[in-house]
C-alpha cells in the first residue's frame, strides 16, 4: 500500500507529458507500467506529488526504418517486444532481454523505457526506512553510506539492474529523448551518469520516447546471459551481452561490442575485451583472454550478497560461454 | 481391509472448490462496518533502554482512535513455551528496554492507513542505545552484553543463556575408547524464513463482552487460550473465527504481539480493528526458523557401527526465549530417533541475542540436525570404505526397538526405507561414478542419502482433540472440529474418516471447523498430529453415531447388533438383506422412540493415553509419542564445476507414513517439501547486518519458483493399516521430510564435486571456492599421512 497521497494525470500524447513535466518540475514522476516506480513508492524512497501516466498513449508497432535499423516505441510493454515478429527479425537480443526480466506479470506492464529508466538498487535502499536504516543514507539526501562506510557523499555504489540495456548497449543502440524543447537522439550508453546517485542522464522533464537499433553488420552474432540464483523473477548478479561480428574470411574477428550490467552503476562496456577480439581469431583462448580482461576491467561491485570475487569469477566464465555462443551464431549468420 | 471406501484413496480436497474459484475467506477478507486500521510503532535499535515515550502528538491527531503502550496492557507475559522452569518472558509490547530491531513498542489505531502511519511517525521515543550482540558464541561469552540474565538453573558460566537441553546415557568416554574411528566434525545452518504468501493478519472486534477475532493462525485454541490471558479475559470471552489460512509452515503458531494490539485497540474504540503485518515487518521483525551451530563426535567401530556420540548445539533464539529452548530439545530427538547410539552425551544451549525471536519452522530442528549428522556419517563411512547405505543400515533401528525416551518406535519402516531407496534410485552403481571417471564438459553429476524420523503428535496445549458428529435427520452428517485447515488438508481427511465410518459419501459430510465456540478444543496444525489425533476423534465420534444408528435399528428391525452392517446410509441386516432401515428412517425412529434423541456422536483422542504430560524439555526425560514416522531420501544434483552453480535434479522419497489416509495429499506433503528444502539448500537466505535484515522482501529472499521444481518420486513402506471401528496409526508425514533431503542434497555436492560443505546454503560461491581450494590443495605436494582406520 502507497502511504502518501499523489495526484495521476493521464495526458493524450507524448508531447502533453513532457509539457506536464516541464510545468510540475520536480513534483512529478513519469508513470509507464509501475513495476519499478511502485514498490519504491510503497517503501517511500520517492515520494512524488503527481503521477503523470503515460497509460492514455497507445505505443507504435516496432518499425524498419529505411536504413535498416529498427525503431521501437518505447512505451512498448516488455512482453510485446518478446512477442513481437519484427524484433526478433531484426534485433532478436532485444526480445530476449525483455524475455529475462522479472515474471510474466511484470512483463505485461513494464515497458522498454520504463525498463530503462529504473532506479538503481541496494539491499539496504531498496525497503522501508521505518525502523531499518531509519537515517537517510546519500542516495537519499543523507549523510551516511550503509554497506560502504568510507564512501563519501558523492559516491554510491547501488547497482543498475536493467537487463534490457546491456542488451542495447552491446546492439550500439540509440535512444530518442523527447522534452519540451523537441526530440534528441544519443546512444544508449550516454543515458547513463555512471552515478549510483542518480543514474540516469535524464533531465526530470524528459522521457525516452523510442529505441533504435542499427541493422546488424554482416556476419555478426549475438548471445545474452543473465546469471540469477533461480533462474527468473530476480534481477541478475550479472547480466552480460555481445555482439561479435566476423570479417570478410569468415574467421577473424572483426570487432566485438561486449556489455555486462547488474555489476556496476551503469552498464559497462568491456572496451578492452573488445580490443582482444578485433582483428584476432577468436579461438577458444582468445575468447577465455577476453573473458578474463572483460571481469577484471569491468570491476564488479559487491552487491545483492554476492562477493566481488565471486562475481569476477562468473562473469569470467559466463562471458566466455556467452562468446562462443556469438561467435557459433556469427559463423551462421548471413554474410 | 480391502473394502474401504473413502479412506486410503485420494479424494479431492473439501476446500479446492472455494480456494481455486476465490471463495474461501481468508482474514484480510472479513469485512466488518467502522473498521479501524491499526499500525504498530517497531524498535529501530537491536538493544537500546526506552527512556520515555511520548504519544501525546500521535493522540492529538486528527483521525487517530487509540494509542497504546506497554502502560496500558495488564503486563501479563505470554512465551511460547510456558513450564515451571520456563515461564512466560515477552511481554506484548515492550517495557523498559527493546532487545531486537522491530520490537513492538507501541500501536495506533486509525480511520485508515495514512493516518495510522502519520500516528505512528508523532510517537516520540527516546532510546539509550546498549551494546549488542548478534552471534551466539560471543554472546555466551561472560562480559557479553546481557540481553536477559542467564537462566537461573544453568550452572555453566555463561552469559545469556535461556534454556539448556542435557542428557547422557552409556558411557560416552569409555564409547569413545572402544571406538575404531572417531571423528569431530561442526556444522551451521543459516537464517531461513517459512515463505507463507498470505501475511499475518488480525482483524478484533470487541462487542458484548465478547471478544471476535479473526487471525491468521495454525490453531484456533491455543491463540484463545494466549491471548485472553493477556488480555486478562474468561477464554469463554474470547472467540477465534474460522478463517482460511494461506501457508503457515510453523510462523503462526503462538501469540504475535499485533495480535494482541488490535485486540486491546477494539476494546479501547469499540470498533473493529484490523492489523495486517506488511511483508517487509515479516521479514525483519517476525519470527523466522533457527539456526543452529552443531559440534558432533562420533565414534564408530570398522564395520561403522555407531558406538559413541557426543553433540553440542548452539541456537541463536533472539531477544526472547521463543522456540528457542524446544528447537534445542528437538535436536536431541532427532538425533535418537532413527539410529542406536549406545552412549551418548548431548547438550544444546539456547541463547540469547539481539535478533527478533525464532518460531518453529517446518522440521523443527531436524534438517539441521538431520544435515549435521548423516554428513558426518558419509565422511565416516568413506574414512572406513564403506558405502553409505551399509553404514546407515548398520545402524538403523529395527521395529519394536525402545527409544531413549521409553517410546517405541513400533513398526519402524527405516531398514526397507534405506533399502527401497537404494534400489530404486540405483544408489550403488551412481555414488561416486563422476569423480571416479569425469565427464566431458563442466557438469558433474552426484547422489546423495540422507534419513530422517519424526514423531506425530506430542503432548502439548490443549493435548487432545474432540470431535462431534451430528447426524441430519437425512442421514447426512455435520462435523464440528477445532482442526485448522492450513493446507495439509485435514478438512478433506476428517471427511474422509466420518464417510468411512459412517458408510456415506463425501458430499454427504459438511465439516464445520476452527471455531473456539462451536467446535470442540483441537491440539492445532503444528504438531504433526492432527490425522493421527484428530482423526481418531472423528473416526470415534463417527463410530459413535455409526453405534447408535445401529442400535436403534437393531431394535426396530429384530435383528441383533452384531448381524447388522452400514452401506450407502442404510443400515441392513447381513443375513437377510431384506431386512433394512435407511438412516432416514433409523432417525426418525430414535427421535420417536427415544426422547428425541437425533443421534450425534462424539468422540475424542490424545497421544498416548497414560502419559501425565509432556516430556521434560530440560533433561528430555519422559515419552512422547507411540507414532514415529521414518524415512530415506535420495538427492541427485548436478554442479557447474566452473561457476559452482547446483541445482537438484531429481528426489526420491521413500517413507513410513503409517496409514496414507489420502495419498494424493501425502504425496502433495512431499513435493512441498522438496520444493521447500531445495531453496534451504541453494536459494534462500534472510540476510542480516548487526540485526538488522537486508533483504526483507520476496525479490531479494529467493524461494524456489516452478521452474525449479526437481523431479520428485516417492514410494511407501507401509506398515500400517485401516480398519472400521478400530484405533489406526498414521504417522507424521508433513515436515520431517525437508531433512533427509537436505542432508542428502549435501552429500550429493560433495559426491558431484568432492566439496563438503559444512555450512548451509549451498551457494555457487561456496561450492565454487571449494572446488578452488581442492584444486589447489592437489597442486601441494603430498605430507606423509598415517593410513587406517
Amino acid at each position: 500500500m502507497i502511504l502518501f497521497d499523489f495526484e495521476l494525470e493521464r495526458p493524450d500524447t507524448a508531447a502533453d507529458a513532457v509539457a506536464l513535466l516541464g510545468r510540475l518540475r520536480g513534483d512529478a514522476r513519469l508513470l509507464a507500467g509501475g513495476t519499478d516506480l511502485m514498490p519504491n513508492m510503497r517503501a517511500e524512497l520517492v515520494k512524488p506529488g503527481v503521477l503523470v501516466s503515460l497509460g492514455a498513449i497507445a505505443p507504435e508497432a516496432p518499425a524498419t526504418l529505411p536504413d535498416g535499423s529498427l525503431r521501437v516505441d518505447a512505451f512498448s510493454r516488455l512482453a510485446d517486444l518478446e512477442r513481437s515478429g519484427v524484433v526478433h527479425a531484426r534485433a532478436p537480443m532485444l526480445a530476449e532481454s525483455a524475455r529475462a526480466v522479472g515474471g510474466n506479470q511484470v512483463r505485461e506492464m513494464g515497458t522498454l523505457g520504463g525498463n530503462l529508466c529504473q532506479e538503481s538498487r541496494c539491499l539496504y535502499f531498496n525497503q522501508r526506512h521505518d525502523y531499518q536504516f531509519a537515517a537517510r543514507c546519500y542516495k537519499l539526501g543523507g549523510e551516511r553510506c550503509y554497506p560502504f562506510p568510507t564512501n563519501k557523499r558523492d559516491t554510491c555504489w547501488s547497482v543498475y539492474m536493467s537487463d534490457v540495456a546491456p542488451a542495447l548497449v552491446a546492439l550500439g543502440a540509440d535512444v530518442e529523448i523527447l522534452s519540451e524543447a523537441g526530440g534528441r537522439r544519443i546512444p544508449v550508453e550516454e543515458l547513463f551518469t555512471g552515478s549510483g546517485l542518480a543514474p540516469l542522464a535524464l533531465d526530470g522533464a524528459e522521457l525516452i520516447r523510442a529505441a533504435i537499433v542499427p541493422a546488424p553488420a554482416p556476419r555478426t552474432g549475438w548471445a545474452f546471459h543473465k546469471s540469477t540464483v533461480r533462474g527468473g523473477l530476480e534481477f541478475g548478479m550479472a547480466v552480460i551481452a555481445v555482439t561479435l561480428a566476423l570479417a570478410d574470411d569468415g574467421k577473424t574477428c572483426a570487432g566485438a561490442r561486449i556489455a555486462v550490467g547488474a555489476v556496476r552503476e551503469r552498464p559497462v562496456r568491456a572496451s578492452a575485451a573488445e580490443r582482444v577480439l578485433a582483428g584476432a581469431v577468436p579461438e577458444d583462448a582468445r575468447l577465455a583472454e577476453a573473458a578474463a580482461a572483460a571481469a577484471k576491467e569491468v570491476n564488479p561491485l559487491p552487491h545483492h550478497g554476492f562477493t566481488k570475487r565471486y562475481l569476477m569469477d562468473n562473469i569470467r566464465v559466463h562471458l566466455r560461454r556467452t562468446l562462443a555462443r556469438a561467435l557459433e551464431r556469427a559463423r551462421g549468420a548471413r554474410g | 481391509m480391502s473394502d474401504l471406501n473413502y479412506v486410503g484413496k485420494s479424494w479431492r480436497r473439501k476446500d479446492g472448490p472455494d480456494k481455486v474459484t476465490g471463495k474461501a475467506v481468508y482474514a484480510q477478507d472479513v469485512k466488518l462496518p467502522g473498521t479501524l486500521a491499526g499500525r504498530i510503532l517497531r524498535s529501530p535499535h537491536p538493544h537500546a533502554r526506552i527512556a520515555r515515550i511520548d504519544t501525546s502528538r500521535a493522540r492529538a491527531l486528527p483521525g487517530v482512535k487509540a494509542v497504546i503502550t506497554v502502560d496500558d496492557t495488564k503486563g501479563i507475559r505470554h512465551g511460547f513455551v510456558e513450564t515451571p522452569r520456563y515461564p512466560a518472558d515477552q511481554e506484548v509490547l515492550a517495557r523498559g528496554k527493546v532487545v531486537y530491531v522491530g520490537e513492538e513498542v507501541a500501536a495506533v489505531a486509525a480511520v485508515d492507513q495514512i493516518t495510522a502511519l502519520k500516528a505512528v511517525e508523532l510517537i516520540e521515543v527516546e532510546y539509550e542505545e546498549l551494546p549488542a550482540v548478534f552471534d551466539p558464541v560471543e554472546a555466551m561469552k561472560p562480559g557479553a552484553p546481557e540481553v536477559h540474565p542467564s537462566h537461573p538453573k544453568v550452572t555453566d558460566p555463561y552469559a545469556n543463556v535461556g534454556g539448556k537441553s542435557e542428557t547422557e546415557w552409556g558411557d560416552v568416554e569409555r564409547g569413545f575408547a572402544e571406538s575404531d574411528y572417531v571423528r569431530e566434525d561442526r556444522f551451521e545452518s543459516h537464517l531461513r524464513t517459512h515463505g507463507y504468501l498470505e501475511p499475518h493478519v488480525t482483524l478484533a472486534h470487541w462487542e458484548g463482552g465478547k471478544m471476535n477475532v479473526w487471525t491468521s493462525s495454525m490453531g484456533a485454541f491455543v491463540k484463545r487460550a494466549k491471548l485472553a490471558r493477556t488480555l486478562d479475559l474468561p477464554y469463554s470471552a474470547v472467540r477465534i473465527h474460522k478463517t482460511y489460512v494461506g501457508g503457515t509452515f510453523g510462523g503462526k503458531i503462538d501469540l504475535y504481539s499485533h495480535e494482541y494490539c488490535a485486540a486491546r485497540l477494539s476494546m479501547i474504540t469499540g470498533r473493529p480493528v484490523r492489523i495486517v503485518a506488511t511483508r517487509e515487518e515479516i521479514f525483519s521483525a517476525y519470527r523466522h526458523g533457527q539456526p543452529l551451530a552443531m559440534e558432533i563426535k562420533t565414534g564408530v567401530k570398522k564395520d561403522g557401527t555407531i558406538v559413541a556420540q557426543q553433540i553440542r548445539v548452539i541456537n541463536n533464539s533472539g531477544g526472547f526465549r521463543g522456540s528457542g529452548v524446544v528447537v534445542i530439545f528437538l535436536a536431541w530427538g532427532f538425533t535418537m530417533i532413527p539410529y542406536r547410539i549406545p552412549n551418548l552425551r548431548y547438550e544444546g544451549f539456547s541463547v540469547y541475542t539481539n535478533y527478533p525471536v525464532r518460531a518453529p519452522q517446518r522440521g523443527h530442528g531436524a534438517p539441521q540436525i538431520r544435515f549435521a549428522i548423516e554428513s558426518q556419517l558419509d565422511r565416516i563411512a568413506e574414512e572406513l570404505g564403506i558405502d553409505p547405505i551399509t553404514i546407515r543400515l548398520r545402524n538403523a533401528r529395527l521395529p519394536g526397538e525402545a527409544l531413549p525416551n521409553g517410546d517405541n518406535v513400533h513398526n519402524a519402516g527405516l531398514a526397507d526405507c534405506i533399502k527401497v531407496a537404494a534400489e530404486k534410485s540405483g544408489f550403488l552403481e551412481k555414488h561416486g561414478r563422476d569423480r571416479r571417471s569425469p565427464p566431458q564438459g563442466t557438469i558433474r553429476r552426484g547422489i546423495g542419502i540422507g534419513v530422517s524420523a519424526y514423531m506425530g503428535g506430542t503432548l502439548i496445549y490443549p493435548n487432545g482433540s474432540a470431535v462431534i458428529v451430528k447426524m441430519n435427520d437425512d442421514g447426512s452428517a455435520v462435523v464440528l472440529t477445532g482442526a485448522i485447515d492450513i493446507g495439509q488438508g485435514s478438512e478433506t481427511v476428517i471427511s474422509q474418516i466420518v464417510a468411512e465410518e459412517l458408510a456415506i459419501g463425501m458430499d454427504d459430510v459438511k465439516i464445520v471447523s476452527s471455531d473456539t465456540d462451536t467446535t470442540p478444543q483441537d491440539i492445532g496444525a503444528w504438531i504433526s498430529g492432527m490425522t493421527y489425533v484428530t482423526g481418531n476423534a472423528a473416526r470415534q465420534a463417527a463410530g459413535n453415531a455409526r453405534d447408535k444408528l445401529v442400535a436403534v435399528a437393531s431394535e426396530r428391525l429384530g435383528v441383533p447388533v452384531g448381524d447388522l452392517a452400514v452401506k450407502d446410509k442404510v443400515v441392513y441386516s447381513t443375513r437377510d438383506p431384506s431386512a433394512r432401515m435407511t438412516y432416514r428412517e433409523v432417525i426418525a425412529a430414535s427421535v420417536a422412540t427415544r426422547r428425541g434423541d437425533t443421534v450425534i456422536g462424539e468422540g475424542y483422542w490424545r497421544t498416548m493415553r497414560d502419559e501425565p504430560n509432556h516430556p521434560s524439555l530440560a533433561t528430555t526425560k519422559g515419552r512422547w509419542t507411540e507414532n514415529y514416522a521414518f524415512s530415506a531420501q535420495v538427492a541427485e544434483v548436478e554442479v557447474d564445476i566452473e561457476t559452482g552453480e547446483a541445482r537438484l535434479v531429481k528426489a526420491l522419497t521413500v517413507h513410513d507414513c503409517g496409514f496414507p489416509v489420502n495419498p494424493a495429499l501425502v504425496k502433495g506433503q512431499i513435493d512441498g517439501q522438496i520444493s521447500m528444502a531445495l531453496g534451504h539448500a541453494f536459494m534462500e537466505e534472510v540476510m542480516t547486518k548487526d540485526g538488522y535484515t537486508l533483504n526483507p522482501n520476496w525479490l531479494d529472499y529467493r524461494m524456489p519458483t516452478i521452474h525449479n521444481m526437481a523431479v520428485s518420486e516417492d514410494a511407501d513402506v507401509i506398515t500400517e493399516q485401516y480398519r472400521v471401528g478400530q484405533p489406526y496409526r498414521t504417522k507424521e508425514v508433513g515436515e520431517g521430510l525437508v531433512s533427509g533431503i537436505l542432508a542428502a542434497m549435501a552429500n550429493a555436492v560433495y559426491d558431484a564435486t568432492g566439496v563438503r560443505l559444512n555450512s548451509t546454503p549451498f551457494t555457487a560461491e561456496r561450492i565454487l571456492y571449494g572446488l578452488k581450494a581442492l584444486e589447489f590443495k592437489a597442486k601441494q605436494p603430498k605430507p606423509k599421512e598415517k593410513v587406517g582406520a
